[in-house]
């Protein structure tokens, strides 16, 4: 473990900088002593993106987890604000947002109970506007009515990315979240990305994808067995020759 | 202590045990008087009230080391309340075999809805599940977990099962009902039992330190594999 | 506030759920009145009146009829992850523990009535003159039961046997329901005083408290990851 010692603190003080820096120092987290994380440290700025490119396997989606409070890393800490976070704290739950290949929906409900039961959840009071808003925004006005199951995968998708930024989180975790989506899902995507890139938010994206982890970028890193072997800024390296330079990292010749 | 510390005092405390069960044998069937009533089948008494007591006992380590666990996440407590249980679930099974020997003999009967009996059974039945579920989770982290909330609600519940058969005698009595023991126990029984409680609880004692330090290789082996394994496959 | 918001908000989106798709009512209530009539052919009428063994006969009828909805609570929760989304939401486990519990509490309570009026019209049975003591009896032994069966259906939704892991788990821990439930039950159908059954109610609340209560103190070590 690299950086100064960490110190913990048990209640997270939240009342410092309204858009929070995320770190990530030592994070190891071993699945029957194999470990799936081993040895990931980052720093990003508030309002920035981290792009984590990487194979199967490498343990991006695990990291993701960690970073989201889902999982208890076997050593090391995240930090927010330069304050760590405790699996289970409420208070960083409240202030994330999680999208996933999966939608996390209900298929039995309709589009509008869906958002209504998570903004419950979130403990949300305007959401007799914040509901038609959301729908509105990723295109669902017209369907808020009906049930999830009935809608097609694209639309799903959608629903699930209003779903995830329902409560407004100030730290965004995307995991692959262009998997699978249509083209109309995609293009809404692309600019829920960008709108995220508003200054007011810190972002993690998991992807292999290359070309649509760079366009949104600031940060870059690449993750191989559980380790970030190589991360940097966006503008040190070149678009053009990224790919080779990533096949490079991955195997090991960089 | 270390493990290998560990390890001999568990050596040394089966040795004591298994030379204490010889003795108690000995005075089972040689030294102590037979019982008036019960005649000789209640002999077997000295293997089965001495087992009874560990198996409960061990039960209690469990839901305590499970306690802990859960709130502080030592895997050594874990690996303690498992070795707890394999040794109690042993005691366990020691007195679910002799309990209808003896039933045979001075009831007339393998088995009998007598409250100690079906406590014991249902005890074994936690016991069972407590390492059914502990290898039944891909994760083992989450069968680990999930085997302590098992034996923690195990010994929650054990206080309402064991009044709840107590009060289902009550109402129908049992053609037999068992002779008080304790202060009308002949000198002798009474040594005679008190050998056998303290060789049940050093063979407990014993296997319980083995089988922890076993468990101790047992995962470092484990994550050596899975060490070398994603060194191969890096 | 919002302790008990949090439970409603989940307890109602479950219940929800049910009423569009009436999966598991409809699988209990076909089982609760097949049972009835099994149960007709399975005793010698002519030997043994129905009345008598009626009340064991009920509460095992409830047990296994609900073990078989209680048993997929949360495979709802897991299609498309739902369930990891609600973990992702800052409520507290225990809330979330107590408003599943309340929904499967008003599922059991619904078969429970329908097992009550099948056993009344198929053999005539009368369930004595004491009808709020019986629901009482009735109502803290469901409550028990639902209290633990939620608890390890989060758990057995999660290890490789599934559902079939849950009567091992479940059965032993039940002695006290089915003893004193039985006993309450068969003394109010026969008409014996309430001073009688006093005793078990007490039973029976203690057994709803304790295992309310563990299923909220260790349910988030069975649903964390």
């Amino acid at each position: 473990m690299s950086g100064p010692a960490p110190f913990a603190v048990r209640e997270t003080d939240f009342s410092g900088s309204p858009t929070p820096t995320l770190e990530a120092r030592g994070l190891v987290r071993e699945f029957a002593g194999f470990p799936a994380v081993d040895g990931v440290d980052f720093q990003l700025d508030a309002g920035r993106l981290l792009a984590v490119f990487g194979p199967n396997g490498a343990g991006k989606t695990t990291l993701l987890r960690i970073l989201a409070g889902g999982l208890r890393p076997t050593r090391g800490q995240v930090l927010l604000d330069g304050n760590t976070v405790d699996v289970g704290d409420r208070e960083w739950r409240r202030r994330i947002g999680v999208v996933s290949h999966q939608g996390f929906l209900y298929g039995r409900l309709t589009v509008a109970e869906n958002l209504e039961f998570y903004g419950r959840l979130f403990g949300l009071s305007d959401l007799a506007e914040r509901v038609p808003e959301r729908l509105a925004a990723v295109g669902l006005e017209d369907r808020s009515r009906s049930v999830v199951r009935t809608l097609s995968r694209g639309m799903r998708q959608r629903l699930a990315l209003a779903r995830a930024l329902l409560h407004d989180p100030e730290v965004v975790l995307l995991d692959e979240p262009y998997t699978g989506l249509d083209a109309h899902a995609a293009a809404i995507l692309r600019d829920v990305l960008a709108s995220l890139k508003d200054g007011r938010r810190t972002v993690v994206l998991v992807t292999h994808n290359l070309g649509q982890g760079l366009e949104l970028a600031d940060r870059v890193a690449i993750q191989v067995a559980g380790r970030f072997r190589w991360i940097d800024d966006r503008d040190r390296v070149e678009a053009s020759t990224f790919e080779a330079f990533y096949r490079d990292v991955v195997e090991e010749r960089a | 202590m270390s493990q290998d510390r560990l390890r001999q005092t568990g050596v040394a405390l089966a040795v004591l045990g298994t030379l204490g069960a010889l003795l108690v044998l000995w005075m089972v069937f040689f030294w102590v008087p037979t019982e008036r009533t019960m005649g000789i089948a209640q002999r077997i008494f000295y293997v089965h009230v001495p087992s009874a007591w560990i198996a409960f006992f061990a039960f209690g380590i469990v839901a305590l080391c499970s306690a802990v666990y859960l709130w502080l996440k030592d895997e050594r407590l874990d690996m303690a309340a498992l070795a707890a249980a394999e040794g109690g679930m042993v005691f366990c099974t020691i007195m679910i075999l002799t309990g209808p020997l003896w039933a045979r003999v001075s009831w007339g009967t393998w088995w009998t809805w007598e409250p100690r009996l079906v406590l014991t059974l249902l005890l074994w039945f936690i016991y069972f599940s407590y390492f059914l579920v502990r290898n039944a989770t891909e994760n083992p982290e989450q069968g680990k977990r999930f085997a302590a909330v098992v034996g923690i609600i195990g010994v929650l519940d054990i206080p309402l099962i064991h009044i709840s058969v107590t009060w289902m005698r009550s109402l129908h009595p049992e053609p037999v009902v068992l002779k008080p023991e304790g202060p009308s126990l002949d000198p002798e029984m009474l040594i005679t039992l008190m050998v056998g409680l303290a060789t049940a609880t050093m063979l407990f004692l014993g296997l319980f330190l083995m089988r922890y330090t076993v468990e101790c290789l047992k995962r470092e082996v484990d994550q050596r594999q899975t060490g070398a394994q994603a060194a191969q496959g890096a | 506030m919002d302790y008990f918001r949090v439970i409603w908000t989940v307890a109602r989106k479950d219940l929800l759920i049910e009423m569009r798709t009436r999966e598991r009512v409809a699988a209990m209530g076909s089982f609760v009145v097949l049972v009835g009539v099994l149960f007709n052919y399975s005793i010698d009428t002519a030997i043994v009146r129905p009345q008598e063994i009626a009340p064991g006969i009920i509460w095992m009828t409830i047990i296994f009829g609900g073990l078989l909805g209680m048993g997929r609570t949360f495979h709802l929760e897991e299609e498309d992850g739902a369930f990891s989304g609600v973990l992702q939401t800052p409520i507290p486990l225990d809330a979330l523990y107590l408003g599943k519990t309340a929904a499967n509490l008003v599922i059991l309570s619904l078969v429970t009535v329908l097992i009550f009026i099948v056993f009344s019209v198929f053999f005539g049975l009368s369930f004595g003159s004491h009808p709020f003591v019986l629901l009482t009896v009735v109502f803290l032994a469901l409550i028990g039961f639902v209290g633990l069966s939620t608890l390890f259906s989060a758990m057995s939704v999660r290890t490789t046997m599934g559902e079939s892991l849950l009567p091992v788990l479940v059965f032993p821990l039940l002695i006290p329901m089915v003893i004193f439930g039985v006993s309450a039950t068969s003394r109010l159908f026969a008409g014996r005083p309430v001073s009688e059954v006093t005793g078990s109610v007490r039973m029976l609340g203690a057994f709803a408290i304790l295992s309310v209560a563990a299923g909220a103190l260790l349910f988030r070590y069975v649903v964390e990851e």
